[in-house]
This record gives C-alpha cells, sequence and structure tokens, in this order.
C-alpha cells in the first residue's frame, strides 16, 4: 500500500487547488459587501422599532441566527430560484448558480451584522447624541459624524470575527457542489485516490488567512482606539 | 412553484426521528469541551511553564480550521487508518462496524474545547484582580478565592457564554452529513430522495435546527432572571421544587450560613 | 432676553417640573440651587430640547417656541443660538480636543474648517489647553476634558450656555480649574444658567440665584439677599446643610 502521505504529492497539488482559492474570495466578498449594505439598513430599520416590520424582522434575523448557514444554503440554493420563477422572474432557474451562493451568504451575512451594528449604536452612550444635538448638529449629522464612528468602532472586533467566521463558512459551499478551493481538493482526491495532500493544503490556507485576518483585525482594532 | 405541505410534514417527521442523533453530537462535544475548555484555560491563566505556550499556539492555529475541513481529514485519517490501528492493538473491530458517528463527535468536541477555552478565559478576566486580591487580603488560600469570590461573580458572565456555545454547536452539528452522518439534517432529506422535494426537506430540518436552538437559548435565559423575578418563572419553580424534595441537614444549613455571613461581610469590605 | 413661561414635565406621571418660569437678561448670570431631584437638570434639558416638556414657552430675543410642540426647525435654532456644558463633559469621544471644539462651527454653522480651526485654538488657548488640541478626551483629565466641553460651547459664540453641574463630576482638586474658566465667561459677558452644588461660587459669580425644589420655583432673588436673609423656610434648611458641608470643598 502507498503512504498516506506524501510531500510529493502535496506540492503537486499546490498549482492545481490555489486558483480556486479566488472562488472562496469572491464568495466572501459578495457577502461581506451585500451584508454590510443590507446589514446597516436592518439594523437602522430595527433601531427605529417599527411597530408593522420588526415582528418580520426579528423572526428572519432569529432565523438566521438559530439555524446552521449549511441549511440555509440548501435552502436558498435550492429554493430562491423557484421563488424567483414564481413571482415572474422565469429565467432564475438559468442563472448562474453562483448568484444563489452569495445571496445564500449575503442574506445570513445581512442578519449577523445587523445585530452587531444594533447593539453598537445602542453601545455608544446617549450623552454623545445629546452633545451632538447641543452644538447644533441636525439628527443625520450626529448619527454621520458622531454616534456611527463611534459605533463602527465598537462594532469593529465583531465584525473581525465575523469575518473570519464568513471566510470559514465558505468551506460549505462545496456541498450544493460549488468548485471552491475545498471542492476541487475534493474532486482530486477523488480522481487520484489521494485527498489528504489536498484537504491538507486547504487547511493550512484557512489557518495562515485567518490568523492573517485575526492580525489585521487585531492592528485595526488599535490603529482606530482615539487615543486609548 | 409549489410548496407540498405533505412532503414538508413528511420530511418534519422523518427530521424528528434523527433528534437523538443530533442531541448526541450536540450534548457530548459540549460536555468534552467544557471539560477540555477548562484545562486550557487553567494552562494559560496561570502560565503554566510550557502548556500554557503550547496551548495558546495550538488554540489560535487550530482556530484557523474551518470545521468541515478539519471533519473531512478526521474522517480520511479514520477510514484509512482504523483498521491497521485496531489491529495493531488486537482489537478485532473494523472500520465497517464503528458508527461514523464518533468521528464527528471527535471533530465537534475538539473544536469546542478551543472556543470553551477562549471562552474560560475571557470569562476568568472579567473579574477584576483587585476581588482576588481582597480576598487573599482577608486571609483566604488561592483556592478558597477561587471557590468563594471568582468563582461566583464567573456565573453571570458564563451563562450567556454557555449558550452562545449550546446554540453555536446545534448549528455545527449539521456540517457531520459531509461525510455521511445521518443526523436531522439527513432525516428530514430522506422523503426527498424519493419525491425530489428537497426544498421543503431543507426547510423541515431548518425549523427542527431553529427550534432546538430557541429552545436551548430560552431555557439557559431562565438562569440569568433575576432572583426576584424568579417567581413568575416556570423554570425556577420546578427547580424549587426539586430542590424542596432534598432533605438538607441541620449540619448543611449551618454551613450554609456561615459561608452567607462570610460572603456578607467580604461584600462590604470589597 | 431669555424669558420661560410655565415649564411643565413629567416622568411616568410624576411630576419633576411643575410651572417653572424664569428670565435671564444680556450677560447675566443665573443660577440654579436645590437638592437633587428638584428637577434643576430637567429644567436645562428641557430649554435644549434634551428632554421634551409637556408644555411652556421660551422666548429668546425674537425667537418664540412652544416647548411641547417645538418643530424641528425651532429645535435646531435654539440649539444653534445657545450651547450646553454637560456634568460628564460628554466630548465627542472619536475626535481630538481641537476637532470637538470645532465639530459646532463646521458641521452645525458651516464655518469654513480653517476659520474654525483658528477660532478653535484661540478657544483651547483661552480655557489653557491648546498644547491638548491633537489629545483624544480619553487622555485627559476630567478638569481638562471639561474645560474643553466649556471651550466647545463659548466657541459659537452662543446667546446663553445652560451649564449642568459643570463640577460634580470631578475630583475636588480639579474644581477650581474649571471654576476659573466659568468665572472668564462670565467676565466675558455671556449669559448663563448654572445648575450647581457649589454654593460659594454661586454667590460670587452669580447676579441672580433661583432655588428650586420639588420642581417648583421656591425662591429668587440676587445673591446677597438668598443667602444672607433667605425668606422661605425651605431654602433656609438646605442653605444650612449645604453651607456648612460644601464649604470644606471648595477651593
Amino acid at each position: 500500500m502507498e503512504a498516506l502521505f506524501s510531500w510529493q504529492r502535496f506540492w503537486a497539488d499546490v498549482p492545481l487547488l490555489l486558483p480556486y482559492f479566488l472562488v472562496t474570495v469572491k464568495i466572501v466578498f459578495w457577502g461581506i459587501g451585500v451584508g454590510l449594505v443590507l446589514g446597516i439598513v436592518l439594523a437602522c430599520l430595527r433601531l427605529r422599532h417599527l411597530a408593522w416590520l420588526e415582528p418580520i424582522l426579528h423572526i428572519y434575523v432569529s432565523f438566521m441566527r438559530g439555524t446552521p448557514m449549511l441549511v440555509q444554503l440548501l435552502i436558498i440554493f435550492y429554493g430562491l430560484p423557484l421563488v424567483l420563477a414564481a413571482v415572474g422572474v422565469q429565467e432564475a432557474v438559468r442563472w448562474d448558480k453562483m448568484v444563489f451562493v452569495y445571496a445564500a451568504f449575503a442574506l445570513n451575512e445581512t442578519a449577523f451584522l445587523s445585530e452587531i451594528f444594533r447593539s453598537a449604536i445602542l453601545a455608544v452612550p446617549a450623552g454623545q447624541l445629546e452633545a451632538a444635538y447641543a452644538v447644533g448638529l441636525t439628527r443625520w449629522q450626529a448619527y454621520r459624524r458622531i454616534v456611527l464612528p463611534q459605533a463602527w468602532r465598537i462594532a469593529l472586533p465583531g465584525f473581525g470575527a465575523d469575518f473570519i467566521a464568513l471566510f470559514h463558512g465558505t468551506s460549505l459551499a462545496f456541498l450544493v457542489g460549488v468548485i471552491d478551493i475545498m471542492g476541487r481538493a475534493q474532486a482530486l482526491g477523488a480522481s487520484t485516490h489521494h485527498a489528504l495532500e489536498g484537504y491538507l493544503f486547504v487547511a493550512l490556507l484557512f489557518i495562515v488567512c485567518s490568523l492573517g485576518l485575526r492580525v489585521g483585525f487585531n492592528y485595526l482594532d488599535r490603529r482606530l482606539a482615539y487615543g486609548r | 412553484m409549489a410548496f407540498h405541505l405533505d412532503y414538508f410534514l413528511a420530511s418534519l417527521v422523518s427530521g424528528l426521528a434523527y433528534l437523538p442523533r443530533t442531541l448526541l453530537l450536540v450534548s457530548l462535544p459540549l460536555a468534552l469541551g467544557l471539560l477540555g475548555g477548562l484545562v486550557l484555560a487553567a494552562f494559560r491563566v496561570y502560565r503554566v511553564p510550557v502548556l500554557g505556550r503550547l496551548t495558546a499556539l495550538g488554540v489560535s492555529i487550530y482556530q484557523g480550521v474551518p470545521i468541515v475541513v478539519a471533519l473531512v481529514i478526521y474522517n480520511l485519517l479514520f477510514m484509512s487508518l482504523f483498521n491497521d490501528v485496531a489491529a495493531f492493538f488486537g482489537v478485532a473491530t473494523t472500520v465497517a462496524e464503528v458508527d461514523i458517528i464518533w468521528v464527528g463527535i471527535f471533530a465537534l468536541a475538539l473544536q469546542e474545547v478551543t472556543l470553551m477555552e477562549e471562552s474560560f478565559r475571557g470569562a476568568f478576566y472579567s473579574v477584576p484582580a483587585g476581588q482576588r486580591e481582597a480576598a487573599l487580603a482577608c486571609g483566604l488560600t488561592e483556592l478558597q478565592a477561587l471557590r468563594r469570590i471568582i468563582v461566583p461573580q464567573l456565573v453571570p458572565v458564563a451563562v450567556p457564554m454557555l449558550m452562545n456555545h449550546v446554540v453555536g454547536n446545534i448549528k455545527n452539528s449539521s456540517v457531520v452529513i459531509a461525510i455521511g452522518v445521518a443526523e436531522v439534517l439527513t432525516g428530514a432529506s430522506i422523503p426527498a430522495a424519493r419525491t425530489y422535494s428537497f426544498l421543503e426537506s431543507y426547510v423541515a430540518a431548518g425549523l427542527i435546527y431553529w427550534a432546538l436552538a430557541t429552545a436551548a437559548e430560552q431555557l439557559i435565559g431562565q438562569w440569568e432572571i433575576r432572583p426576584e423575578a424568579r417567581q413568575s418563572s416556570w423554570f425556577w419553580q420546578v427547580c424549587a421544587r426539586v430542590r424542596r424534595r432534598r432533605t438538607v441537614t441541620v449540619a448543611q444549613q449551618e454551613k450554609r450560613g456561615q459561608v452567607h455571613a462570610e460572603l456578607e461581610a467580604y461584600q462590604k469590605i470589597l | 432676553m431669555l424669558s420661560l413661561k410655565h415649564i411643565r414635565k413629567s416622568f411616568d406621571r410624576e411630576e419633576v417640573l411643575r410651572d417653572v418660569s424664569l428670565q435671564v437678561r444680556h450677560g447675566e448670570v443665573v443660577s440654579i440651587l436645590g437638592p437633587s431631584g428638584s428637577g434643576k437638570t430637567t429644567l436645562l434639558r428641557c430649554l435644549d430640547f434634551l428632554e421634551r416638556a409637556d408644555g411652556g414657552e421660551l422666548t429668546l430675543d425674537d425667537l418664540h417656541v412652544d416647548l411641547a410642540h417645538a418643530k424641528r426647525r425651532d429645535v435646531l435654532a435654539m440649539r444653534r443660538r445657545t450651547a450646553f456644558v454637560f456634568q460628564n463633559y460628554n466630548l465627542f469621544a472619536n475626535k481630538t480636543a481641537r476637532e470637538n471644539v470645532m465639530e459646532g462651527l463646521v458641521t452645525a454653522r458651516g464655518v469654513s474648517p480653517d476659520e474654525a480651526r483658528k477660532k478653535a485654538e484661540e478657544a483651547l488657548a483661552w480655557v489653557g489647553l491648546l498644547d491638548k488640541a491633537g489629545e483624544y478626551p480619553s487622555r485627559l483629565s476630567g478638569g481638562q476634558q471639561q474645560r474643553i466641553g466649556i471651550a466647545r460651547a463659548v466657541v459659537l459664540d452662543p446667546e446663553v450656555i445652560f451649564l449642568d453641574e459643570p463640577t460634580s463630576a470631578l475630583d475636588p482638586e480639579l474644581v477650581g480649574e474649571v471654576l476659573n474658566v466659568i468665572r472668564e465667561v462670565a467676565r466675558r459677558g455671556i449669559a448663563m444658567i448654572i445648575v450647581t452644588h457649589e454654593m460659594a461660587f454661586a454667590r460670587e459669580v452669580s447676579h441672580h440665584v433661583v432655588f428650586m425644589e420639588g420642581g417648583r420655583v421656591i425662591e429668587e432673588g440676587p445673591p446677597e439677599q438668598i443667602f444672607s436673609q433667605p425668606r422661605e423656610e425651605r431654602t433656609r434648611t438646605f442653605l444650612k446643610r449645604y453651607l456648612t458641608d460644601s464649604n470644606m470643598y471648595y477651593i
């Protein structure tokens, strides 16, 4: 029997796998990008406590936070095309499948980021808003110039943790057939009967990137400390 | 699009039949994580030579590995090595005879250990150093200070933390389908293999996980209810009834009173 | 110049202000004294719309506002003609000392950044903290923060400044530096309403003293009269207790 692991196969796998990391990066990009915008909108909507909307938003956030990412991915990947077709967007069924993967991660991020921003805004002391009003700022000016910059600062550690969680979460996408770096490693393993090297490289890549992201966020955290 | 209610219900029933498996995948890693996390956190908090450093390094590296990646690696190693290892130890079991759920439990437990380690450490540092110093100044030993002053103050921090871990683990448990472990998600998908009603199956599975997570949140949330509000909580009434059934000896009562008096004295000093 | 009429305010059925009326003339310093819970702070907060009064009228020269039903425009106009100094300073945590002082000028008044910077530095120099212009509030002592809070108020050239217990959150040894700055503001002829527990300071700096209790004005008049010959029994009891206690702290 051949050895379970060989360095030779490991190095041979690297160029075959690395290009597929781009798929992972794309999922993170769309997940964070869309999630950030919708998350802030959602946080602001929830802070205003709109009577008719609040229960719906509450249920949405609770479902997204209370169910596995994998299940959400499966529901959105298989369900969203059908829902879109039902409301008249017939061609949705023929769209690039990746759109629905991006949508799944973005909708998940929306819920998580909205909670992070909501609690961050609530954590800014009320006196900051009052002082802004007292020097004559309007509500919008006060939020834009005083409250949100401080909230952003408070949200940063949570945002960093969430970013890394999303990055890790993308590794689930191969379970719906996405050929990202994980999917490629699996396919490579199936064709060569040597999967370990590929998976170990994926693990290593995730470790390095995660550590890098952590260091980066810690640096930002210190940089933006407003003198503290 | 048609959402078939009967397929959905069939999936719900089929998924619920696998609930015990999911509960096993949640509870066992949680218990192991609690234990392992506490030990590792102690290594770091008390700066145990070598072990403390190794823990710090190991935890931060291991946290970089997504659970599903770890899972497929463990599964691969398990599949390729189990027979040889079993033969080496003279065990007459083959890989086909072992329930693969143990691989899932192993992977989830290891992940939980690293997460718990971080939480425990955070909770420990949330108690100001002055509390320990004050306890020592009152003449308590290091162990007494831990048991009577620090740990009681850890509880309010640790409870919401525990809740996060329970909910997190419920959600994490579904990834074991990547290596073919049967649990709620798999169970809910069984009817879909015949009817192709995958959406109904996944929604059913989602609802089960959601209910489980919400129930866990509610249950643990009860611990956070302030003493004066406990009268109106069903959970605490049940607890009180259970407690009343236990007989309390006079000696125990005396000891309890003494501890109370001591604690009050400390509170005044602190 | 500033006149308040019939101000009422309740929190959850608890009446905090019951028909309070008050006059402040140009350049006049008015001190409001009273036990805690007497409604002094709430009164100030209502004037700047940090709290919405249930009723009452406010006239600031040509600006006439119904406190309960003021529109956004009136609220903003009132805030842009007045300034507020908070008990716990409330310096903007995300801005340096200089930026704190500039914020109202640039964003609310539309002053150009260059001119605002010049004015801000003048104001900082005036409170003796020009060397701290680039520091964030978290790096400054309470006394320094409050002096910057006062600079932030004065730089807006307000018609009246509301000061809500400006020295209550300070360590005793830092009270003096802040009181000195407030004395300077008075000397400049800017009208102020000060809620304070510093009796000796109130007596020295005010033109007019108001004693409040239970949400009502019990007695008001020139400081000599209030402090030396208070007419009301409640004023007398309050002063007796406070003058013995607080004079020890006054530096």
